[in-house]
């Protein structure tokens, strides 16, 4: 029964597989980004694809699969570090079903299934997310935490706070599925 | 204000009635659906607050190593491996050698790659730059941290301590242990099973504390007696370290007088919060802290508090999302979310909303709250989560704002604040399919089941309907049927729209035989299978009443 989620037709370019992308987020480097469908990014997300391994050849930079949302003045920014005097980015990898809040910050090298992010976050670099957790509001995830499935973190650095229903992977599909239903399209004048 | 509709657990009560939704204790009764269990062989719900939890399994939450519980007990509940957390910030910290990591940008090196570099290793905090060396705990190498520390701990003054008040207490554990009278067989039908986490708490409340005479309505003159007969079988216990010598150790005394006398910054003292994992007497210095070993979680089998029958049983992998068992109640009752329409016509909705697209606010919240005086419309939309079609009938729980026990008192009683009307008779909702899932066309099922419903309850549904238009059924399309209901709020009330609502569905069961109230088993099995119903309370919450004293008068009243 929630209330449909309008947009205006013009900003989002729909992919055949049902990825809405907004013409007002910034998308670096989009050979390296791969949608896995039904997936919107929002205005004024920044997507850095552009980061990329040095070295020749094609390199998948940021991955992210079904039914995620980037919201709104998100960046997702490819992890980084210098390892034996080498300074290099690594892959970002992103489950299904992955809501990621408005103007969060994010810099994990991987996000399982099922995870939901909060509003203004900051999830640190290398920072591991396994399926189902869930990240509160404005916490803070200092680089390379891991956070174990079914787990609720919040505050800053952000801390474990207890554990999530056993229904929660059901809860969060219908959740970014029907998300999804009530993003709709609204023709311009 | 989000509209809450929660899910009643009577926790094994006698009453199977929830309290009335104004009073404090109805926060502990409901619950969100998605949390709840279901026992198939009591018919019945089950909360975390009254399911049996034993662990199935410990983990480290930080290097997500599945700890064998025979190392549990061992090693303190704690991980063994290389995992700490930042006693000033609860941060993981990082293992991170004597030599800077040899990068001319600064900002890149405030996270330490990997610990290869010359020894002595320390450990470092990358979110409040807390590091080891700063209370002298430096390693010669950068493998096997944890047991070094836990060298530490178990040499710590207190920690001897507790060895030897377990050891002190050892011999009497056991005895009464074996003398208990819970393995006892109860007369009673009712079996209730106790697991030890239960027992142990509730010895431990009900324990004898000195000075403070124990609660015993039935038994009160024997108190005495039982009292000099328990006491003193012990012998008595001798500490290791006198509390007076633990100056500086956190006992108090003139070494913290003297620290406190001359703190020149409040960041000296270490908090409360850091300071509360650690024993009672820790130091009150911020520089004693230690880093401490990340404690383990661990993975839960959930039974049903009466007949120990399993409700949650995890996979054995710790990172692992999925259940060999799990009965949850949402796979057996209706789900029910409520909504109160917006006054706004859709196209002011549309215009409203389309700028923030995508993400962020989402214009889901309720309205700011209902006008003492008005009329309200509400829905509520049922989804069915069975393979069967069943019919819903709902009531609203009575009698909620009379003192208990007491014949109402004419006019000056409280009056109930609001008035809810509800659909009067049972709605049909279709069965669940998976197609549903995928399934766009909302019309396609548009149509009157007959299959359940009876002439006698749909006449009465469209006298209902042509008098008022909001309550009643309203839509029904796939397995989802949404009523409307109404709420007449008193001229003089206040507080919150909240009323605890009976919903008895009514479905088609397999079991053989068993039958409920009416007919006889031989007809019920010509008919195929038995029709049951189950009931369950739920509390509804509108949101507040924005009372009559508002600057300006409503003009519609
Ligand atoms: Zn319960
Ligand atoms: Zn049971
Ligand atoms: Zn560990
Ligand atoms: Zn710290
Ligand atoms: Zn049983």
């Amino acid at each position: 029964m929630d209330p449909p989620i309008y947009y205006s037709k013009s900003e989002f370019i729909e992919t055949d597989t049902g990825n809405k992308v907004s013409r007002r987020a910034t998308i670096a480097g989009p050979q390296n980004i791969i949608l896995g469908g039904k997936t919107v990014i929002s205005s004024g997300a920044i997507i850095r694809g552009d980061l990329r391994r040095t070295g020749p050849g094609h390199a998948v930079v940021i991955s992210l699969g079904r039914y995620c949302l980037v919201g709104e003045g998100c960046i997702m920014r490819p992890p980084y570090k210098t390892y034996r005097g080498n300074f290099n980015y690594y892959p970002m990898k992103i489950g299904d079903h992955v809501h990621i809040g408005a103007n969060s910050v994010v810099e994990a090298a991987t996000i399982g299934n099922h995870v939901e992010i909060g509003k203004n976050c900051v999830i640190g670099k290398f920072t591991i997310i396994k399926d189902c957790a869930k990240i509160a509001d404005n916490t803070i995830i200092p680089p390379n935490t891991v956070i174990p499935a079914l787990s609720l973190f919040s505050g800053s650095p952000g801390r474990y706070v207890g554990d999530l229903p056993e229904s929660t992977m059901e809860v969060v599909e219908m959740g970014t599925k029907g998300w999804y239903k009530r993003f709709v399209a609204v023709e311009d004048r | 204000m989000p509209l809450t509709l929660q899910y009643h657990c009577s926790c094994l009560s006698s009453k199977p009635t929830p309290p009335p939704p104004h009073l404090p204790s109805s926060a502990y009764n409901f619950h969100p659906l998605h949390t709840l269990f279901f026992c198939e062989e009591c018919d019945a719900v089950r909360c975390n607050h009254c399911v049996m939890v034993e662990v199935s399994g410990y983990y480290c939450p930080n290097c997500l190593f599945e700890v064998p519980s025979a190392s549990v007990r061992a090693e303190k509940n704690r991980c063994a491996r290389n995992c700490f957390l930042c006693p000033n910030c609860r941060n993981t910290l990082s293992v991170v050698p004597s030599d800077p990591p040899d990068t001319g940008d600064i900002r890149l090196s405030a996270i330490p790659v990997s610990a290869v570099g010359e020894p002595p290793f320390f450990l470092y905090c990358n979110h409040c730059r807390w590091d080891s060396a700063e209370v002298g705990i430096t390693f010669e190498k950068p493998t096997g941290l944890a047991a070094q520390l836990q060298k530490f701990e178990d040499s710590a003054p207190e920690s001897l301590e507790f060895e030897r008040l377990k050891e002190h207490f050892e011999p009497f554990l056991r005895a009464s242990s074996s003398s208990s009278p819970a393995h006892h067989p109860t007369a009673s039908s009712h079996h209730v099973h106790t697991n030890p986490i239960t027992a142990a708490a509730s010895s431990a409340i009900s324990r004898d504390v000195s000075g403070v005479a124990k609660y015993n309505p039935l038994a009160r003159s024997r108190v005495g007696k039982d009292k000099s007969a328990n006491k003193d079988e012990m012998p008595e216990y001798r500490s290791r370290v006198e509390i007076g010598s633990t100056s500086g150790l956190g006992g108090g005394g003139d070494v913290d007088v003297e620290f406190v006398k001359h703190l020149e910054d409040v960041s000296e003292v270490a908090n409360l919060e850091q300071r509360w994992v650690n024993s009672w007497a820790s130091s009150p210095r911020a520089s004693d802290l230690k880093p401490l070993r990340i404690p383990l979680l661990s993975k839960k089998t959930k039974r049903c508090p009466t007949c120990r029958h399993i409700l949650i049983k995890p996979e054995q992998k710790a990172q692992s999302v999925r259940y060999k068992i799990k009965l949850v109640a949402a796979n057996y009752l209706p789900a029910i979310a409520v909504a109160v329409p917006q006054p706004s016509s859709t196209e002011v909705a549309k215009r409203s909303t389309v700028r923030s697209s995508g993400g962020g606010a989402e214009a889901d919240k309720g309205p700011e709250g209902m006008l003492a005086g008005k009329t309200y419309p509400f829905h509520l939309s049922f989804t069915n989560p069975l393979y069967d079609p069943i019919q819903v009938r709902l009531s609203v729980q009575r009698a909620q704002y009379q003192a208990s026990g007491e014949a109402p008192a004419p006019e000056k009683a409280r009056r109930p604040p609001f008035a809810v009307s509800l659909p009067i008779s049972a709605f049909p909702i279709a069965a669940f399919a998976e197609a549903w899932e995928y399934e766009d066309d909302e019309d396609m099922f548009g149509v009157e089941d007959d299959e359940m419903g009876d002439a006698d309850v749909r006449s009465r549904d469209r006298e209902g309907r042509s008098k008022t238009k909001t309550v009643g059924v309203l839509e029904k399309r796939a397995n989802v049927t949404i009523v409307g209901g109404e709420v007449v709020i008193g001229k003089e009330a206040k507080g919150d729209v909240k009323f605890n609502m009976l919903v008895s569905y009514t479905y088609r069961s397999d079991d053989p035989g068993i039958d409920e109230t009416e007919g006889t088993p031989s007809r019920t099995a010509s008919k195929g299978p038995v029709m049951k119903t189950f009931s369950f309370y739920t509390v509804v919450d509108l949101g507040p009443i924005i009372p009559k004293e508002e600057p300006r008068p409503d003009p519609d009243l």
